[in-house]
């Protein structure tokens, strides 16, 4: 099957990607990615589970809420754009899977099939649930990040904090483990929003795609800005 | 220790190579990734034996998260990359005798040489302490990472320069400044929006942020839930 | 005028070289630094009562500083969020923009609030629109980065991602479930803007980093 016609620009702070759909091509993207298209296209919108969920948790085994859309007898743009200011990568799968950060899925061509994927025992992502979506099969896929996206390619071991994790390719293998030398997770846990002081070591033969920020502490720095509710 | 600068301008990543016993001093969080040849250590102070690294340290990081990180290489060749928490820049400065002021959270990393005084009051309370700004004296000789809000521009000033506040990120001590209105008349300074502005003068290397953080928060908090 | 707008598109700022005879009109608190000679003047944007509308309507600020100097000099402009800047030279053409996107203009170009009509209402958004017109190059800021289509037939837009766009266009502002015959999960507001002519979109929504936070916001 051919791959989609798509542009990525805007990176790496406020990336966006255009495809361009063939006759019968298909596109699935995350709901509310949507920043413009071409009206011709047809939209159906995944209701599974309900709208919320689009916001809230995921739970193992479910498959996720996309919009779908199609070019039916002519040809049209779509553009997504994804929520957070940040980057936007393609990845290309040939019968192989990849994991990606919950909040990094933005779009998927037709080939692929995305699931939910229990990370393991310990907090992988600032306590947001253990939750890694897996995608798996032959199509393209669209990522997005928080900061700019690094490429690594990991040979023998690499260390990575775990709320900048994208995405990694499923060759690797890794852990969690607590930042060697640095005061144990239960004392510095109160001043890292969220983070733990959890690193996730890599290891083994692949790519990992880090984000050169982290979303949480803005929103302890925004604090201050926030209106103040009134007492009644 | 060599270094390289990602991502410029607004999601800067500051891309360290370590060789054997090179260290570098960041605060805890500031590390995203690295070779497994680095050991850490955690501290509310310098590493080594003259105290006093970080004078003023609970000031300098408003009771959270005074604890700083001491990355040490143990093998040839390592890789430490850090950043900031805000979207932003990063610049590298190198310092050799003489000082640099910089804003209080415009500092990121810098080398054992360096001794930071948070105590420093040279703008004094007044001014921009509704802002919550504060700031630092950097000393010493070695590598100072400074990062921003906004893209970072160096302007070497050579005679006069005004900068809004918000706007500073470091010069070098070389250079006086005054509390000045930046119009013509006072009241037409705080309705423009501007107020009072840095007047700088003298030579020496200022570092400005193209973006102010109190402006975004003013924009972003109320469309945010209450508190 | 000699001006650059650098960094674009993440913290794109204006650094311009004033010389003596040149003036730049700017919305408040746009200053970053200048060269210590700029003469600030600041006054209400229009008069005080446009300054008024456009202060409760167009998302501007009540005063504008106009810059010149009589000796040349730098200034840098820049505006609250991270994003890009546009400019536009205007030869006796008018464009609107989307409230809030006003950030600086030469002295030939007037700032004024247009009525964006009827058909653009829904719960109060989209009633007014700044409008620029005249004779000079104006800029105009945005959250994420400007980029542009060249409109010849139809063309659909989340609301939230529209800039600017020329006075040819045509737009019509719904609720995606009213517009399109399916509903469309996530998707709020919609524009369908009809050409010929050029619209400016912004490469994120504003609402969808704050609805992210208040998301997690616990």
């Amino acid at each position: 099957m051919s791959g989609l016609d798509f542009e990525i620009s805007q990176r790496p702070d406020f990336a966006i990607v255009s495809v361009q759909l063939q006759p019968g091509q298909s596109v699935f993207s995350e709901p509310a990615a949507m920043a413009s298209m071409t009206p011709s296209l047809k939209m159906k919108a995944g209701l599974k589970g309900g709208l919320k969920k689009a916001l809230g948790r995921m739970f193992a085994g479910e498959s996720m809420i996309v919009n779908t859309f199609t070019a039916e007898s002519q040809p049209g743009e779509v553009v997504f754009a994804p929520g957070i200011p940040g980057d936007l990568m393609h990845y290309r799968l040939d019968n192989n899977s990849i994991f990606l950060q919950r909040g990094a899925f933005l779009a998927h061509s037709e080939g692929l099939e995305m699931s939910a994927k229990w990370g393991g025992a310990k907090g992988f992502f600032s306590g947001h649930g253990l939750v890694l979506l897996k995608a798996q099969g032959t199509g393209d896929l669209f990522f997005n990040s928080f900061g700019a996206i690094l490429e690594i390619d990991v040979t023998d071991d690499y260390v990575v904090d775990t709320g900048y994790i994208v995405a990694f390719e499923d060759t690797l293998d890794y852990k969690v483990v607590v930042l060697p030398g640095s005061r144990p997770a239960k004392t510095i846990k109160n001043f890292l929003f969220g983070g733990e002081g959890l690193v996730c070591k890599f290891s083994g033969q692949g790519k990992v795609w880090i984000q050169t920020r982290y979303i949480h502490p803005l929103l302890s720095w925004v604090y201050p800005f926030r209106p103040v509710q009134s007492k009644n | 220790m060599q270094y390289e600068i990602l991502a410029r301008p607004a999601t800067a990543v500051a891309k360290l190579t370590l060789e054997s016993n090179e260290s570098i001093t960041c605060e805890v969080g500031a590390m995203i990734a690295m070779s497994t040849g680095i050991s850490v250590e955690t501290t509310s102070g310098m590493k080594g034996a003259s105290g006093g690294f970080f004078k003023g340290l609970k000031r300098m990081f408003s009771g959270e998260n005074f604890f700083l990180n001491h990355f040490t290489a143990n093998q040839p060749d390592q890789t430490l990359i850090i950043g900031p928490t805000m979207l932003g820049d990063i610049v590298h400065h190198d310092l050799r005798g003489g000082s640099l002021v910089i804003q209080g959270s415009s500092w990121l990393a810098s080398d054992v040489g360096i001794k930071i005084d948070a105590t420093w009051q040279g703008f004094g309370k007044a001014i921009f302490s509704g802002e919550g700004l504060f700031w630092v004296k950097a000393t010493g000789e070695g590598s100072i990472f400074l990062n921003s809000f906004g893209a970072i521009y160096e302007v070497d000033v050579d005679g006069e320069y005004i900068v809004d506040t918000g706007h500073i990120v470091a010069f070098e001590d070389t250079l006086q400044f005054k509390i000045v209105k930046a119009g013509a008349s006072l009241i037409g300074s705080f309705l423009g929006g501007e107020g009072l502005v840095c007047k700088f003068h003298g030579t020496g290397k200022l570092y400005c942020q193209s973006h102010n953080p109190p402006n975004f928060g003013k924009l972003l908090g109320p469309k945010l839930k209450p508190r | 005028m000699d001006a650059i707008t650098r960094n674009r598109p993440s913290f794109a700022n204006i650094q311009i070289k004033l010389q003596p005879g040149d003036k730049i009109i700017a919305e408040a608190d746009a200053m970053a630094s200048m060269s210590a000679n700029v003469r600030m003047k600041t006054r209400f944007s229009g008069g005080m009562i446009k300054a008024i509308m456009k202060r409760m309507f167009g998302g501007e600020s009540l005063f504008v500083n106009e810059f010149s100097a009589d000796a040349p000099a730098e200034l840098v402009l820049t505006q609250g969020l991270p994003g890009d800047i546009e400019s536009i030279d205007l030869k006796g053409t008018t464009l609107y923009l989307q409230p809030g996107a006003f950030l600086a203009c030469e002295p030939g170009v007037t700032l004024g609030l247009g009525w964006a009509g009827l058909a653009s209402f829904i719960g109060g958004e989209g009633l007014f629109r700044l409008k620029v017109k005249g004779n000079g190059r104006v800029w105009f800021s945005a959250y994420g980065g400007i980029f542009s289509r060249d409109i010849t037939d139809e063309y659909i837009v989340d609301t939230g991602h529209l800039v600017a766009y020329e006075p040819s266009i045509n737009i019509r502002v719904g609720l995606a479930g009213g517009i399109f015959s399916s509903f469309f999960g996530g998707e709020g507001l919609v524009t369908k803007v009809r050409g010929p002519g050029k619209i400016y979109m912004q490469s994120r929504n504003f609402s969808g980093l704050t609805a992210w936070m208040n998301a997690h916001i616990t």
